[in-house]
């Protein structure tokens, strides 16, 4: 067996065994950072070193193509990412700290083996154990009130929805006697016209609408997102979601396109997940609720793309992955330096922030235009293939109802770079202290999220291909 | 095979239903981790109905590997009730939304 193609995994297990020992030494936050910095560091490195690496693991239940190596890249950072701007992290305890890094950790180990997973049995393992992760993570913020409703809800509604898919994975193996993924994508053409085959994937499909907080299951979404600790609701919205959209990815391509009740029940939760999260945002006046809102709508968007079913649609797909990861993570990083004393944040709490700091109101401004896709970020560029992708597929009234869609989240991420930018900072608010680097770190995500805007064709070229190893 | 699987697949699906009702009807954090229970023993059941039909074992090999986790998720979910329990002084999921029945 070739453990050198696991080593991205391996990595991030061995993190994580650190920090379990770490939680039983004596309590220092500033050596947990660094620890979990350097770490995780590596563990970047890896993934990238061993992108091109092919496999197969574990009796075929583990395959590790172009696919999941781009995935697994953009998991790795997107914790990565997150570590660095837990430097304050003081919407959880101190003492809890080192667990926080653990489960932060396994977390992504488990959604690593999640996009690599072709057999139902590491599908299933891989879903449970990210989200138990979480579970605890959401449980960790620091004050009674907070974390407690919104983690019990999102215990139960996250529960309930696994087993639901669970079950619907039973279907399917009861119906096909298949259970890898690979004799799945052979049989399921043929049979996709025997209700329990329907049944089955679209129960299954449940488990990971609930992970990516697609209507009905996005009850959760804002109540978490506003209940977490900053760090955490950051991971849910980036790593946790690159995730589930190459999972998604894997379960359409088992259709092989030839369902039609398929797509279109794909297409009506997009739109209705778009019009629900983008007319709700309007309303928000907390930050973090109107980002899960956001994030509601833009997983509408991606099921566009995904339920295209096509090589250009899963192209798209990804790389609206990686954009989904860049601009919300820039919104995460101007909201954990805004309240850095890890309260939530209201709207106008930014208000002035131009002023009291110009780099951050900056990256804010270019991640929520990036959001609304404006050219020249990131943003325009995913939305332009999403929407390509579903021209050329002929679904016209879908992406029509896409662009309203885009039209009226303009509305609301313009509020909030107006409170940024045209409201004067309230009294004795001076200037914003953010945590050493943040500036370096905020420049750079501006600075990436435009030039990949402008020139993405390296990026995608990858990209393209590991569309092509999905198969 | 005595069983036909048809019967086993209603066996199963009444679990499940039973189990989501018993999620979405109580209002008792334990009960409603009870009825969580059901649902995956639910779709054990099935796996194993469907392993019988098609004479194959990677369906009992999953039935194993949801009993384990199955245990994995009452310990969470036990911890965590405790945990609001300490936090709330109650398991009263309605109590606990709604600021309801505070102790203090």
């Amino acid at each position: 067996m070739n453990w050198m193609i696991f080593s991205p995994e391996i990595c991030c297990l061995a993190t994580a065994l650190v920090f379990l020992f770490l939680s039983m030494a004596p309590v220092d936050s500033r050596r947990d950072y660094i620890v979990a910095i350097a770490l995780t560091g590596v563990a970047v490195c890896a993934s990238l070193a061993g992108i091109h690496a092919q496999g197969e693991l574990f009796h075929g239940t583990y395959r590790i193509d172009l696919f999941s190596q781009v995935f697994k890249s953009m998991l790795l950072m997107g914790l990565f990412l997150v570590v660095v701007i837990s430097s304050g992290l003081n919407g959880i305890e101190r003492r809890y700290h080192p667990e926080f890094y653990m489960l932060l950790t396994i977390c992504t180990l488990a959604l690593m083996m999640l996009v690599s997973a072709v057999h139902i049995l590491t599908l299933y393992v891989a879903l449970e154990l990210s989200s138990y992760s979480l579970y605890i993570l959401v449980f960790l913020r620091k004050g009674r009130d907070q974390g407690t409703s919104s983690g019990m809800k999102f215990f139960l509604i996250g529960a309930s929805a696994s087993a639901t898919m669970l079950f619907g994975l039973a279907l399917l193996y009861g119906a096909t006697n298949a259970a890898y993924f690979r004799v799945l994508i052979e049989v399921i053409p043929g049979v996709i016209h025997q209700p329990e085959v329907i049944l089955g994937l679209a129960l299954a499909l449940c488990g990971f609408f609930f992970k990516m907080a697609v209507f009905p299951f996005h009850f959760w979404a804002p109540d978490v997102y506003e209940g977490a600790a900053h760090q955490v609701a950051a991971y849910i919205s980036t790593a946790s979601k690159v995730a589930v959209i190459a999972v998604l990815l894997r379960m359409a391509a088992l259709t092989g396109g030839a369902s039609t009740h398929l797509v279109h029940f794909l297409a009506i939760l997009a739109i209705i997940s778009m019009t629900v999260g983008n007319l709700t945002a309007i309303a928000q006046k907390d930050l973090k609720r109107l980002l899960a809102f956001s994030s509601i709508a833009h997983a509408g968007y991606v099921l566009v793309g995904i339920l295209c079913i096509s090589p250009q649609g899963n192209t798209s797909a990804i790389f609206y992955a990686l954009t989904v990861l860049l601009l919300k993570f820039t919104c995460f990083l101007v909201v954990v330096q805004v309240a850095f004393d890890g309260e939530n944040i209201e709207i106008d709490r930014l208000a002035g922030l131009h002023r009291r700091s110009p780099i951050m109101a900056l990256a804010l401004m270019t991640a929520l235009f990036g959001l609304a896709g404006i050219p020249p970020t990131i943003g325009f560029t995913g939305k332009l293939l999403i929407f390509t992708a579903a021209m050329e597929k002929g679904y016209f009234a879908l992406v029509l109802i896409a662009m309203f869609n885009v039209v009226i989240s303009l509305y609301y991420y313009l509020l909030v770079v107006r409170a940024a930018y045209l409201l004067e900072p309230a009294e004795g608010e001076g200037a914003l202290a953010p945590m050493p680097g943040a500036g370096i770190l905020a420049g750079t995500l501006v600075a990436a999220i435009v030039a990949i805007g402008i020139y993405p064709t390296p990026i995608l070229e990858l990209i393209r291909a590991a569309a092509m190893a999905l198969g | 095979m005595i069983v036909p699987y048809s019967q086993v697949l209603v066996l199963a699906g009444l679990l499940f239903l039973m189990g989501m009702f018993c999620l979405l009807s109580r209002r008792n954090l334990i009960m409603m981790v009870l009825g969580l229970e059901i649902m995956l023993n639910a779709s054990a059941v099935a796996f194993v109905g469907a392993a019988l039909r098609w004479q194959h074992l990677d369906g009992q090999a999953v039935a194993i590997f949801i009993i384990a986790v199955a245990a994995a998720e009452v310990s969470i979910g036990l911890g965590l009730i405790v945990w609001i329990y300490r936090r709330t002084g109650t398991v009263d999921a309605g109590c606990i939304e709604s600021d309801a029945c505070r102790i203090d």
